[in-house]
């Protein structure tokens, strides 16, 4: 029995459509998901991650390559793969006339659970989602970042083996996401394998034990946050407000990006001090932090971006 | 968690479990549901007027017409629930099968939009006095025509990428197949050259047979034939279709 929940081999995908030029959204993507594992996909927009996850999850075919979910073939065998998987779809919503408590509950009884799984599974979900004061109301008079926490809550109530969630969190409050990453958690705990897309860099680090970094189709890197991160050049950040002008005379200390009158220089702890100095020195107001991802992901792309 | 052994879904599993998930999305659907005979009501209105001695005709020609405009709402139903809502990737990246969701957001919305076709179909039989023999042929038409419809509808609803098209589309098409043919007023009126086509058109096939059965038509053996084996033939291979078309678009190209 395969150790992986998911592996793709030289996975690439043209949409052709009458009157409009081919789109290769995937140029070749190899990549593997590990049984319990929690991995993000990372991209700008068109960068090809939902056209991953659908051809990933039986919803799109491929135009050559090979993917896998749990060793079985999914352009092959999709039937097989299903009862195995669960996705929530970017731009999902829960139908407008059911309440969260009947989308979830109906959900996993047409997903073949029995009454009381589905009962006890239902009231679970909606409670780690927050929504036991709005489980019965019409979705349709839920707000936007509700509707998106019923569509989370319906899929992870499954507990399917692999799940799918593209964008699960857009839209929602601080204390929503936090939820839902704490249920991502738990799920993965329980045995579960995920693969999200965000464009929240601090969910992927918070979240993801494993990140691919796709632009134009491509795997650019993969790694954990910190081997990411650790990439940059850096692990700290020191932000100057005013500090573009003097660019060249930071330059030797490690990554400088200028950005509108402020600079950010990536740079090593043991230049710190040094580089403190010569702002101080430059009448220049200078804060330190650590390098977020977000940094690391706009360097990474960045140079990729630049080297075309 | 297990996942060496896989238990591949029977054929049109989960079906009730989705019937049911469609029959609560559609029944807080009030004013569609208030709306729904309104075509139906107006056309009874004309017949009535008109010549009220058709009334028996244009009354099981609304029955039969409702059932064939069940299948605009899986096709208006099925496309704005792919397309707005990104139902079928919830629903079919999932062990429940691709014939069930079909058949089962069919007969859920059958389910919601039937009891004033029923009562329509008491009015019949308080105006006509059905025979047994007549209400089973009226039954059997009506599953047929509907059958036939939905199928349809599911079919078309996976062409359309957006729902603003789709809308003017499903109207003209079941209001045209379910209103110009003979539905609603006896097929002898019918140019006779013409009469082989709207025979094999299920609604109108469905209503020369139920108009012969009380008398207001009368056709030789092989339009019977014609308007019977047709109507049979037809609901299943539609039916048939829309179950092989329903696996094969859960994955677009
Ligand atoms: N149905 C389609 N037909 C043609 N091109 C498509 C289609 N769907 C996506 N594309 C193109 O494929 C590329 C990848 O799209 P995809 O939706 O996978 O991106 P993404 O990484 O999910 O972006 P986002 O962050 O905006 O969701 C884009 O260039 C997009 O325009
Ligand atoms: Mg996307």
């Amino acid at each position: 029995m395969s150790d992986e929940a998911l592996r793709s081999t030289e996975l690439r995908k043209i949409y052709r459509s009458k009157g409009a030029p081919a789109v290769t959204a995937l140029a070749g993507v190899s990549m593997d998901v590990r049984r319990g594992e929690r991995v993000a996909l990372l991209g700008r927009n068109g960068a090809g991650k939902t056209t991953f996850l659908r051809i990933a999850s039986t919803l799109l075919r491929p135009t050559s390559g090979s993917i896998e979910v749990f060793g079985f073939d999914v352009d092959r065998t999709p039937e097989k793969v299903r009862p195995f998987i669960a996705v929530v779809p970017q731009e999902g919503k829960p139908f407008f006339h059911l309440t969260p408590r009947e989308q979830v509950y109906t959900y996993l009884r047409a997903r073949g659970f029995g009454r009381e799984t589905a009962r006890s599974r239902t009231e679970e979900s909606l409670e780690r989602m927050g929504l036991t004061e709005f489980g019965d109301r019409l979705s349709i008079t839920l707000s936007g970042g509700q509707r998106q926490r019923t569509m989370v809550a319906t899929v992870i109530a499954t507990e399917a083996p692999l799940l799918f969630l593209d964008e699960p969190t857009i839209g929602m409050d601080p204390f929503a996401r936090r939820g839902v990453w704490d249920s991502l958690r738990t799920l993965t705990q329980r045995g579960s394998t995920i693969l999200l897309t965000t464009h929240y860099l601090d969910e992927a680090d918070a979240l993801a034990d494993r990140l691919y970094i796709v632009e134009r189709g491509e795997v650019l890197v993969s790694g954990s946050a910190e081997d990411l991160k650790r990439a940059v050049g850096g692990t700290l950040k020191v932000s100057m407000p005013q500090g573009a002008g003097e660019i060249e005379r930071f330059r030797s200390f490690g990554t400088c990006v200028a950005d509108g009158a402020g600079l950010t220089v990536i740079v090593a702890p043991e230049r710190l001090g040094e580089l403190m100095a010569l702002a101080v020195g430059s009448r220049l107001t200078a804060t330190v932090g650590p390098v977020t991802l977000e940094e690391a992901f706009l360097y990474v792309v960045g140079r990729s971006i630049d080297a075309d | 968690m297990r996942t060496d052994r896989v238990v591949i879904p029977r054929p049109f599993g989960g079906l009730s479990a989705f019937l049911w998930t469609e029959f609560l999305v559609q029944i807080h659907e009030e004013l569609a549901m208030a709306t729904s005979m309104i075509v139906q009501g107006v056309l009874l209105v004309f017949v009535w007027v008109l010549n009220p001695s058709l009334i028996g005709v244009a009354l099981l020609g609304a029955v039969v017409f409702s059932m064939f405009t069940m299948g605009q709402r899986v096709l208006n139903e099925a496309a704005y629930v792919r397309i707005d809502h990104k139902a079928s990737d919830l629903y079919l990246a999932s062990p429940l099968t691709p014939e069930a969701y079909f058949l089962g957001m069919s007969a859920g919305v059958l389910l919601v939009y039937l009891p004033p076709v029923v009562a329509v179909a008491v009015l019949a039989e308080l105006v006509v006095h059905l025979t047994v023999g007549v209400a089973l042929l009226l039954l059997g038409v009506s599953v047929a025509v509907w059958i036939s419809a939905a199928s349809i509808g599911y079919v078309l609803s996976t062409q359309f990428r957006d729902n603003r098209a789709i809308w003017a589309y499903s109207s003209l098409f079941f209001n045209v197949f379910g209103v110009l043919p003979p539905v609603f007023y006896p097929i002898g009126l019918f140019p006779s050259e013409l009469r082989p086509i709207v025979l094999l058109m299920p609604p109108s096939a469905a209503a020369a047979l139920l108009q012969r059965a009380i008398g207001s038509a009368t056709l030789p053996a092989w339009e019977v034939a014609l308007a019977a084996i047709g109507l049979a033939v037809e609901a299943l291979a539609l039916f048939l279709l829309a179950v092989v078309w329903a696996r094969r678009t859960v994955r677009s190209n």
